[in-house]
C-alpha cells in the first residue's frame, strides 16, 4: 500500500462501497417485501385457475377466419353453436336449439332456441343472431376462409321469431346443418366495419362456457369462465394457456407444477410421467388416424393421369397385397407402445356411430402367404434375388418418410423386411413434410404416410374420397385424402347425404367404408391415443369426449374443461417465489462479485501508483 | 461463416495494399460499407427466391389443420397473394421490403416488421446478456490460462471449455432443464415472465432474472470456449516479445506486466470476433429460445418455419443477415481503429 492520504480515488471507493451497500440492502429490502406479497396474489387467484401447456398457433380468435387447431379449439368454448356434439359419442345434441325437425325430406331444417339464452354481456341470444352469423359466411367469401364449406348447400336462413331458425337448403342433407359453426352476437359484430380483419383477442362476448380475456402472442391466453353459460358457470374460473416451444420443457413444467394439464405426449414422456407425485397421466382414444396412402394411379376429375406413381399400384390386387403383408398389430407395439386402437377405416373408434365395425367380414389379417398368393396372381413372379418381376421390371415402390418424425422412420424400418419378405423392394425416401406433401400434390409418389383428424360427423371426411375431390382439368382445386375414386363409391356418398333415416345411413356409410377398404388407396393402421397428463393434487373431474376412454383436450366439444374442478385445499405449487429468490441471489451475486473484482483492480492501481 | 482469425488477416492484406495516412480512412470505411451494402442486396434478393424454392404449400399445409374445400383454399391463396405470377410477388415483397414492412404473416395477420419489433427486444436481452457474460468469462479465462500455459489451471480451462463448445446446445439446455427446472425446480421452465404477471417493477425484473438464468448458461457454456481459445492464442504469442522483457527489466511484478502490457496487444484480435460473434449469436439464440420457450426472434423463426409463414421467415433471414453484416463491418472498421500497425498512420 502506498503511503498515502485520502488520496481522490480512495474517496471514490467509498462512495462506491456506500452505493453499493445501499443497493444490495435496498434490493434484498424490496425482495422481502415484495415477494411475499406477489406470492399470496398468486395464491389468491390460483386455485381456480387451470394452466394448460400449449405450442399451437394462433392465427387470431375470429371465429369466421382463424383457421388453426388451437384457435378452433378455443372457439369452441368461446361460442355455442347451434347443435353440439354430444359428450358421449359426438353425435348432435343440443347446443343454442333444444330441438329439431326436418321438413320437405331432408331440404328445410327448423330449430327451436331454448328459452331464456345469454350472451355474455347479459343480452338475449336470439334467432337473429344465428340468423345473421350464417348470412355473413354465404354472402362475404372472406367470413366463409374458416367454415364456408359448411354452409354451401345453404339456399336461405330465416328468423321467424325470436326462437325459431329455419335453414332452406339447396338439396336435401342428412347431417345437421347447424353443428361446428360457432354463432356469433349480431350486436357487436355488426358494428365492426372490416368483420374478416377482426382478431377477435379481447374481452370477447360470447355463448360458450370460456370467453376470451386477453391474449399476449407466443406468451399465455387467458380465458374467463361465463357466468351467463347456459349449462351454468363452471367451476374453473380461468383458464390461461402457457406457451412452451418444445414438448419436453411441458414435461418439466408439469413436473415443477408451472402448469396444470398436458397433452399430445409421446409413450415416452406418457411413460416417465407415471408415477409423479401429484401427476395423472391419461391415454384417451383420439379422433386422427394414421395410415399409409398408396397411390392407385392420380388422375383429374377428367380423368387425366398425372404425377409418376407405380404403374403396379394401379392394380388392387398388388394394393391389398401390401396391406396382407403388414403386421399392424406388432407395428403399433412397436412404434406407440400400443397406445391406440387398431384402425378399420379413417373414420376413428372414437365415433361408434360411423367407424366401420370390427366385425365387418372384408376385414383382413396380417397374412404374408395370402399377400405373395395375390402378388402370383397379379403376375408377378419372384426372381433370384427374392424381388418379383413382371415384364422384366422389378416391383419397386417407393415410400416417404418424414425425416423428422421418429414413428415415420420407425414404421418404414419395419415396412421394409415385410415388403422384401412378400417380394416388394420397398425404396424408403426420408425427407422433410414440405417436400413430401408438394411431392403427393404433383402424384409423384408411391406410397407415405398420412393421418387427419375427423370430425364426429363423417360427411367431410368421406367427401374428400370422392371423385369429386380430384383436381380439376388443370391439376388445381384438389382436396382428395388418397386420389380415390370410385362411382360405386359416389353413389353411396350421395345416398348418405340426403338418407334422413339415421340407422339406414349408418349401414350406407358401412357399405362404403366396407368399399373402400377393399379397393386398398390406404393401409389404416390405427387411432393413435392422445396421451395427456393432469396434476391431479390440484385439479379433477375432466369430462372426457368420448364420455368412455375419451380425451381431455382437442376434443370436437367444450365437456374437457366444463366438468374440472378445483381440488379442495390445493394451491399452487408453482415455484415462482423460489424462483424469484434465486433471482435475487444471482443479482446479488454479481453485484457482490464485480464489486469484489473492482476493489481489487482498484487496490492494484493504487500499488502502481 | 469466414473464420475469424482468415478475417483478420485478410484485412491486414488489404490494408496493405492502400496508401498510408488518416486521409484512407474514408476510403477504406467506404470500401467497407460498399461490400456491406451488396450482400445486403444480396441478402434480400435471395430472402425471397430461397424461400420460393422450398417446397411446401402454405395453403395446404393450413388445410391440414382444418377441413377445407377448394373454394376455401383458393380463397386463401388469393389472399395471401400466391396466385399471382412469381415476379409480380416479387416486386410486391420489393416494395414491402422497402417500405419496412416485409409483409403481412399468414399466422399472425401482422406486419413482419411490427412483429419482430416485438420479439427483438427480448432476443436482445438474452443475447446480450450471455455475450457480455461469455466474453468477460472467456478472455478472462483465456488470458489467465495463456500466462499459466502447461499448468493444470490451463489443462482444466481449456478442457472444460472446450467439452462445453462440443456439447450440442440443445442438449445441454434440455439437461440443465431437466435438473434446475424440473427436478430441484429452482428455475422456471419456460418463458420470460411468469404468467399471470406481477405488480412490483422489483418483482418483475426478480421474475425476468430467474426465467433468464437457464437460457443465458445454456448459451454462456456454449459459446465462451472460443473466447478461451482465441485469448489464450494470442495471449500466448505475445509472451515472448521483447517489449515484455523490457517491461519486467523495469521490475514489474508479473501480473502488471500481463494486465498492462501483455492483454491490451492480444486483445486485438478478440475484438473482432466479439463483433463477429454477436451477429452469430442472435442467430444462435432460435436453439436455446425453442428450448426455453423465449419469446425471442429466434422462437419466431423456429414457429415460422414450420408454418411454413413465408413473409415472416423472409423477414427474420433478412434481420438475422443484416445483423451479421453491419456487426462484421462494424468489426472491420473498429479493427483498423484499434490496431496502430494497421492503421499505419
Amino acid at each position: 500500500m502506498p503511503i498515502g492520504t485520502l488520496s481522490q480515488s480512495r474517496g471514490l471507493r467509498r462512495i462506491t462501497a456506500l452505493a453499493l451497500a445501499a443497493a444490495v440492502s435496498l434490493g434484498l429490502a424490496f425482495g422481502s417485501t415484495a415477494v411475499p406479497a406477489h406470492a399470496a396474489s398468486e395464491q389468491a387467484t390460483d386455485s381456480t385457475t387451470l394452466r394448460v401447456a400449449t405450442s399451437g398457433f394462433v392465427d387470431s380468435f375470429n371465429p369466421f377466419t382463424s383457421i388453426y387447431l388451437l384457435p378452433t379449439n378455443l372457439i369452441r368454448y368461446m361460442y355455442e353453436y347451434l347443435v353440439q356434439n354430444s359428450q358421449t359419442d359426438g353425435s348432435p345434441t343440443k347446443g343454442l336449439a333444444a330441438s329439431w325437425t326436418t321438413k320437405e325430406s331432408g331440404k328445410q331444417w327448423v330449430y327451436k332456441l331454448q328459452s331464456g339464452l345469454k350472451w355474455s354481456d347479459g343480452k338475449a341470444i336470439t334467432a337473429k343472431d344465428v340468423q345473421y352469423t350464417y348470412e355473413q359466411m354465404m354472402n362475404n367469401a372472406q367470413l366463409g376462409t374458416a367454415n364456408g364449406n359448411l354452409v354451401t348447400n345453404f339456399a336461405s336462413v330465416k328468423a321467424p321469431d325470436d326462437n325459431t331458425v329455419v335453414i332452406n337448403l339447396k338439396s336435401p342433407q342428412a347431417s345437421n346443418p347447424g353443428i361446428e359453426i360457432p354463432v356469433v352476437p349480431e350486436h357487436i359484430w355488426s358494428k365492426i366495419s372490416k368483420p374478416a380483419d377482426y382478431k377477435n383477442e379481447k374481452n370477447v362476448v360470447g355463448s360458450g362456457p370460456f370467453l376470451l380475456q386477453s391474449y399476449k402472442a407466443n406468451q399465455s391466453i387467458v380465458l374467463k369462465s361465463n357466468p351467463n353459460f347456459w349449462k351454468g358457470e363452471p367451476k374453473i374460473k380461468k383458464i390461461q394457456y402457457i406457451y412452451y416451444t418444445n414438448s419436453d420443457a411441458e414435461v418439466q413444467a408439469l413436473k415443477s407444477g408451472d402448469v396444470d394439464l398436458v397433452s399430445g405426449l409421446t409413450p415416452t414422456q406418457y411413460n416417465a410421467l407415471k408415477g409423479v407425485k401429484g401427476v395423472t397421466v391419461h391415454s384417451g382414444k383420439g379422433r386422427r388416424y394414421m395410415s399409409l396412402s398408396i397411390n392407385p394411379g392420380m388422375q383429374t376429375s377428367t380423368g387425366k393421369r398425372y404425377g409418376t406413381g407405380a404403374a403396379a399400384l394401379q392394380d388392387k390386387q398388388v394394393r391389398q397385397a401390401i396391406r396382407l403383408g403388414i403386421n399392424i398389430p406388432s407395428l403399433m407395439k412397436h412404434v406407440i407402445d400400443n397406445q391406440g386402437t387398431l384402425a378399420t377405416s379413417f373414420i376413428p373408434a372414437s365415433f361408434p356411430e360411423w367407424h366401420l365395425s370390427n366385425k365387418s367380414k372384408v376385414l383382413v389379417k396380417y397374412d404374408p402367404d395370402a399377400a405373395k398368393a395375390k402378388l402370383d396372381q397379379a403376375g408377378w413372379k419372384v426372381g433370384s434375388d427374392g424381388y418379383r418381376y413382371k415384364d422384366g421390371a422389378q416391383l419397386k415402390i417407393r415410400l416417404f418418410a418424414n425425416s423428422d418424425d421418429p414413428d415415420e422412420q420407425a414404421m418404414a424400418e419395419y415396412l421394409k423386411p415385410w415388403m422384401k419378405a412378400i417380394g416388394i423392394n420397398l425404396d424408403v425416401q426420408s425427407s422433410d413434410s414440405d417436400t413430401i406433401n408438394d411431392k403427393v400434390t404433383k402424384g409423384d409418389y408411391d406410397t407415405y404416410f398420412t393421418g387427419w383428424s375427423v370430425n364426429p360427423d363423417p360427411s367431410y371426411q368421406l367427401g374428400i374420397n370422392t371423385c369429386a375431390s380430384l383436381p380439376d382439368s388443370d391439376g388445381t382445386g384438389g382436396t382428395s385424402q388418397d386420389g380415390y375414386c370410385n362411382p360405386d363409391f359416389d353413389k353411396l356418398y350421395n345416398e348418405q347425404l340426403t338418407e334422413l333415416n339415421n340407422t339406414k345411413r349408418k349401414a350406407t356409410v358401412q357399405k362404403m367404408l366396407e368399399l373402400n377398404y377393399q379397393d386398398a388407396v390406404a393401409v389404416d393402421f390405427w387411432y393413435a391415443n392422445s396421451l395427456e397428463a393432469y396434476r391431479s393434487d390440484r385439479f379433477t373431474g375432466f369430462g372426457l369426449q368420448p364420455k368412455k376412454d375419451g380425451i381431455i383436450a382437442n376434443q370436437a366439444g367444450y365437456w374437457g374443461f366444463l366438468s374440472a374442478k378445483p381440488v379442495a385445499g390445493s394451491s399452487n405449487s408453482s415455484n415462482v417465489s423460489t424462483g424469484l429468490w434465486i433471482g435475487a441471489g444471482v443479482i446479488v451475486l454479481i453485484i457482490l462479485i464485480g464489486g469484489g473484482v473492482f476493489f481489487a483492480r482498484r487496490r492494484k492501481s493504487d500499488e502502481i501508483e | 461463416m469466414i473464420s475469424p482469425v482468415g478475417s483478420v488477416l485478410q484485412d491486414e492484406a488489404e490494408d496493405f495494399d492502400e496508401p498510408g495516412a488518416g486521409a484512407s480512412w474514408l476510403k477504406y470505411a467506404g470500401k467497407k460499407a460498399g461490400g456491406a451494402l451488396i450482400s445486403l442486396v444480396m441478402v434480400i434478393i435471395l430472402g425471397f427466391f430461397a424461400f420460393k424454392i422450398l417446397p411446401g404449400d402454405p395453403v395446404a399445409t393450413m388445410a391440414r389443420e382444418h377441413q377445407m374445400s377448394a373454394a376455401q383454399m383458393a380463397q386463401l391463396r388469393a389472399q395471401y397473394g400466391l396466385d399471382k405470377p412469381l415476379i409480380v410477388q416479387f416486386w410486391n415483397y420489393l416494395v414491402n421490403v422497402f417500405t419496412g414492412q416485409f409483409g403481412e404473416s399468414y399466422v399472425y395477420h401482422q406486419s413482419v416488421s411490427s412483429l419482430i419489433g416485438q420479439y427483438f427486444w427480448p432476443t436482445i436481452l438474452l443475447t446480450g446478456t450471455s455475450a457480455v457474460i461469455a466474453i468477460a468469462l472467456g478472455l478472462w479465462l483465456g488470458q489467465k490460462a495463456a500466462w499459466r500455459h502447461g499448468s493444470l489451471f490451463d489443462k482444466i480451462t481449456s478442457g472444460t471449455s472446450l467439452v462445453f463448445w462440443s456439447v450440442p446446445t440443445f442438449w445441454l439446455g434440455l439437461l440443465l432443464l431437466l435438473i434446475f427446472g424440473g427436478t430441484l425446480q429452482w428455475f422456471p421452465t419456460g418463458g420470460m415472465v411468469s404468467p399471470g404477471g406481477d405488480s412490483t417493477w422489483f418483482g418483475t425484473v426478480m421474475d425476468v432474472v430467474s426465467h433468464l438464468v437457464l437460457p443465458v448458461t445454456t448459451m454462456v457454456a456454449v459459446v465462451y470456449a472460443q473466447y478461451v481459445m482465441v485469448m489464450r492464442a494470442s495471449l500466448l504469442e505475445e509472451m515472448n516479445a521483447d517489449y515484455l522483457t523490457t517491461a519486467r527489466a523495469k521490475g514489474l511484478r508479473e501480473d502488471l506486466v500481463r494486465r498492462k502490457h501483455a492483454v491490451p496487444n492480444a486483445l486485438l484480435p478478440t475484438v473482432t470476433l466479439v463483433f463477429m460473434h454477436i451477429g452469430g449469436l442472435i442467430s444462435g439464440a432460435v436453439t436455446v429460445e425453442t428450448v426455453f420457450s423465449w419469446p425471442g426472434l429466434g422462437k419466431l423463426t423456429y414457429e415460422a418455419l414450420s408454418g411454413p409463414d413465408l413473409p415472416l421467415l423472409q423477414g427474420t433471414f433478412v434481420v438475422f443477415s443484416a445483423i451479421i453484416i453491419i456487426m462484421n463491418l462494424i468489426a472491420d472498421l473498429i479493427y483498423r481503429q484499434l490496431d496502430p500497425r494497421v492503421r499505419r498512420a
